[in-house]
């Protein structure tokens, strides 16, 4: 088997005008429009708590993370397994699933500015438009923590 | 490892803990038939276990401990300090094998050692025997020699009876048979028989499962009887849920509860050790041994506590030669204490050594700057002492020797700390120290106010609260000082250091002026105010760990989900005080000075009618504030009612004849007098402080009257001066007709 004709399953998410794709294998659940309680003091990039299965997570914000304005309105959540134990990615909202070939994967380009060259791993070239890669792994908040201080 | 194998070393190891703890009670009762059986059930249980488990090792060194504990269980030998060392001996050989077996699957060789320590089993009651030989008519079974190698039918164990109808009796060789004498009688079979059909053993992950999943049951019946609050229909099925949750709970906590006791016994055994290898005579004294903590927590302080303990006899005690120099008794005496207190457990190791000096802590501490020189000078001594915990101060191991306490303590700190536990220390020169341990009950569910900060909820655990003081909006600028940059209140003549809950969280200025509340804290030992913007109720919380991600913030001890659903940050007053560099109270240190001299006794400082008065603090029950149009009469004596109850009032203060405005308030003491309450009207509630009988000069009769309070005589209220209410009334104090009358 010819392993750049494999597809794999992304979750589409938008952030403003951006559309990211998260492979689905690494979606625990995505929770819609969950209630948020802020943080404070929390590092920048810190959306706030949600509430999942009994626990209490921390969640990412995207938009936060690219320095962007708060969500005019309530966001959507992913959920995703770290080492620390599971976290939350807030976004605009969730969209469908999507069939990428590998073959059409490209890696960051070098011209990238920095912040965003460590957030992204490349993106998938669809028909009208791009698809950019988010890897959970790089979301990490413990490793953002130490990748993205300030 | 098979299941049999791994019930085996499990049963073996309660067993050996068992008998370690009735081993060294044995060297003070040498003739305790109860605690020989004990001891050689286990040794027992070992050997007819090992024979079909194939662990030839154990099971021939258990031979040769079992025949010398029959002797002693037969009266035939004495309980000498030398058979008990080589009991010891043979209880940490079983253990290490058992340990071998755990980790590699077989006992390893047993070479030198195990002929060695057989040969002074052997010796032991071998000479024994000789000595006793002229008694008349030795039975056969003493006086055999011990015949490791004659073969004879093995015998099973009453208690292992359902092992072999597993199939294993496979490995059954033949072994020298226990002696006859030697054969646990029946009675203690059947006895421990009934012990374990009563008792499972259950694994600690079930539990913490149950545990967990009662505290969502807590959290979902929280929202419930909030969603459903306004229905009549629901309240009786509201209060039902919440009856039984309560209960759920508390089986599941006690099903996690286990006495300290587990952890305490092997401490004689370490006491022992230590004491002889260093020369000491050391007494150690076990308080509250059937205190339950949550197993957990449990495993969690029983390293702090070896430590401990190693300290105080290491450094703490002194040689005998020295505490006879001192005038101290040459046995020292270790006292390991525990209690409950609130919701927490108080675990207390106390010596009688030669403590700590405090000069040489705040020399040292200097020179190494772990503290700046001018800080020292306002330290109090209670404060230079907790440094003994600064991870640069107890590692110098030069400081070893004059800190009385040793190394590591840092250790011991970090490790109850882990649990949201504390510790504090308290030494007096000379006369010893007390290591405190200050352990939570349970991890999972605390009881905590909610309050609010900026229109956002934080949920603030209710140990540490002493007393809410509510502002009016009006009342803001001119009841909070400041101090430079330091904003202050005064609580009952008192200063206290106010934290702004929204500064502090540099939460957005709040635009519209409203009241506020001020928690007043005490944070071991910390005292400080944290203003906020509102306070709710109550309620239990469960605590959940906050992400890894927003521990370094350092002022949230976890979240939560509250009753209405939402979630609120649980906030970490103790991490809040530190972090603002509030220091030990001084107050607190005058308390448990006063506490820690006898004679003293603590009052509350009250004014009434212009007089300054003393109430005996240990009967207050509680303080009120009321309305003057609440008291009522009976045969003119004013009293108040609540619900059911009367309590009759002394009007001290004359502050209910005073003033015409019925809605005036007043502040009522109410007191414990024997049997009965009492309530005391007064103008102002001042202090609590320490004081000293007085003597009438001549007679040196206590005057019950007086005490000595700030250096100045003041009048105690004598409670017993109070007349009875008219005898209708007085006769039973739960009586609503008669005041309605």
């Amino acid at each position: 088997m010819n392993p750049s004709r494999a597809t794999d399953e992304v979750c589409s998410v938008r952030v403003e005008g951006t559309l990211f794709g998260i492979p689905i294998a690494h979606v625990l659940e995505i929770l819609g429009k969950p209630a948020l309680q802020p943080v404070p003091l929390a590092p920048y990039f810190i959306g706030g708590l949600v509430h999942y299965r009994g626990e209490v997570l921390a969640a990412v914000s995207l938009r936060r993370l690219l320095g962007l304005d708060p969500a005019p309105k309530p966001e959507d959540v992913l959920v995703f397994e770290s080492a620390d134990g599971p976290f939350g990615l807030l976004v605009d909202s969730v969209g469908e699933v999507l069939h990428v070939s590998a073959a059409d994967h490209e890696p960051n380009p070098s011209t990238l500015e920095n912040r965003r060259q460590t957030l992204f791993a490349g993106a998938w070239k669809l028909k009208d438009q791009l698809l950019v890669t988010l890897d959970p792994a790089r979301l990490d908040p413990m490793r953002l923590l130490q990748s993205l201080p300030g | 490892m098979d299941d049999l194998t791994r019930e085996f070393l499990l049963e073996s190891q309660e067993g050996l803990d068992r008998m370690e703890r009735c081993l060294t009670e044995l060297e003070s009762h040498p003739a305790d038939a109860e605690l020989l059986a004990e001891i050689f059930r286990a040794v027992h249980t070992i050997k007819g276990t090992t024979g079909f488990l194939g662990f030839a090792r154990l099971e021939a060194l258990s031979h040769s401990g079992e025949n010398l504990l029959g002797l002693l269980r037969e009266g035939r030998l004495a309980a000498t300090a030398e058979i008990v060392s080589g009991l010891l001996g043979l209880l940490d050989r079983l253990r290490s094998i058992l340990r071998a077996i755990e980790t590699s699957g077989s006992e390893g060789a047993g070479g030198e050692g195990d002929r060695e320590l057989t040969a002074r089993l052997e010796a032991l009651q071998r000479e024994e025997v000789e000595a006793d030989l002229p008694a008349p008519e030795p039975p056969p079974a003493a006086a055999a020699p011990p015949a490791p190698r004659s073969p004879s039918p093995r015998k099973v164990s009453p208690r292992r009876k359902a092992a072999p109808a597993s199939g294993e009796a496979g490995p059954q060789r033949d072994t020298p048979a226990p002696l006859p004498a030697a054969e646990p009688s029946r009675p203690e079979a059947s006895a421990s028989s009934t012990g374990a059909d009563s008792t499972l053993r259950v694994e600690v992950e079930l539990l913490n499962r149950m545990m967990n999943l009662v505290g969502e049951l807590v959290l979902t019946r929280n929202q419930i009887l909030q969603a459903t609050g306004a229905d009549a229909r629901f309240a009786p099925l509201g209060r039902r849920l919440d009856m039984v949750t309560a209960d759920l709970r508390e089986a599941v906590m006690r099903a996690r509860m286990q006495p300290v006791s587990h952890v305490f016994s092997r401490f004689p055994r370490l006491v022992r050790d230590l004491a002889h290898g260093l020369g000491k005579h050391v007494r150690l004294e076990l308080q509250g041994q059937e205190t339950e903590l949550d197993k957990s927590l449990l495993e969690a302080i029983r390293d702090p506590l070896t430590h401990a303990i190693r300290n105080a006899i290491d450094h703490g005690i002194e040689l005998p030669a020295a505490r006879a120099a001192a005038g101290k008794a040459g046995e020292g005496m270790v006292r390991l204490r525990a209690r409950h207190e609130g919701s927490h457990v108080i675990v207390e190791v106390e010596d009688d050594g030669a403590g700590i000096d405090v000069a040489r802590i705040r020399e040292k501490a200097v020179e190494r700057s772990l503290i700046p020189a001018a800080r020292a000078e306002q330290m109090s001594d209670r404060e230079l002492l907790q440094l003994i915990f600064l991870p640069g101060f107890s590692t110098a191991a030069a400081v070893t020797s004059i800190s009385g306490r040793g190394v590591g303590m840092d250790v011991v700190r970090t490790n109850v700390e882990k649990i949201g536990g504390k510790v504090e220390i308290d030494s007096l020169s000379g006369r010893g120290t007390t290591l405190r341990l200050r352990i939570p009950l349970t991890l999972a569910i605390i009881p905590a106010i909610i309050v609010r900060s900026c229109g956002q909820n934080f949920a603030l655990p209710q140990s540490p609260l002493l007393e809410l003081v509510h502002l009016h909006a009006a009342e803001i600028s001119e009841r909070i000082e400041w101090l430079g940059n330091a904003p202050l209140y005064r609580l009952r003549g008192r200063l206290l250091p106010l934290v702004f809950l929204d500064r502090l969280l540099q939460q957005p200025e709040r635009s519209a002026e409203s009241g506020c509340d001020i928690a007043v804290l005490n944070a071991d030992g910390r005292r400080f105010g944290l203003v906020v913007h509102g306070v709710a109720d109550p309620e239990e919380i469960v605590v959940k760990p906050i992400a890894a991600v927003l521990r370094g913030i350092g002022f949230y001890a976890g979240a939560t989900i509250l009753g209405n659903g939402e979630m609120a940050l649980i906030l970490h007053p103790g991490a809040i005080a530190q972090s603002l560099g509030v220091g030990l109270s001084a107050e607190t240190e005058e308390a448990e000075e006063h506490l820690a001299r006898p004679g003293l006794e603590e009052f509350l400082l009250v004014e009434a009618a212009g007089r300054r008065r003393a109430l005996s603090l240990e009967t207050v029950v509680r303080i009120e504030r009321i309305a003057r149009s609440a008291v009522e009469y009976v045969d003119s004596r004013p009293v108040l009612r609540f619900e059911k109850s009367l309590l009759p009032l002394d009007d001290a203060a004359q502050d209910l004849t005073a003033t015409a405005d019925a809605e005036a308030p007043t502040t009522v003491v109410v007191c414990r007098d024997g049997g009965r309450h009492v309530g005391i009207t007064v103008s102002q509630v001042l202090d609590v402080a320490g004081g000293q009988a007085l003597e009438e000069a001549g007679s040196g009769a206590v005057s019950p009257g007086v005490a000595l309070l700030h250096e100045r005589v003041t009048d105690v209220v004598r409670l017993t001066d109070l007349p009875q209410l008219p005898d209708a009334v007085a006769a039973e104090e739960q009586l609503p007709a008669e005041v309605e009358a």
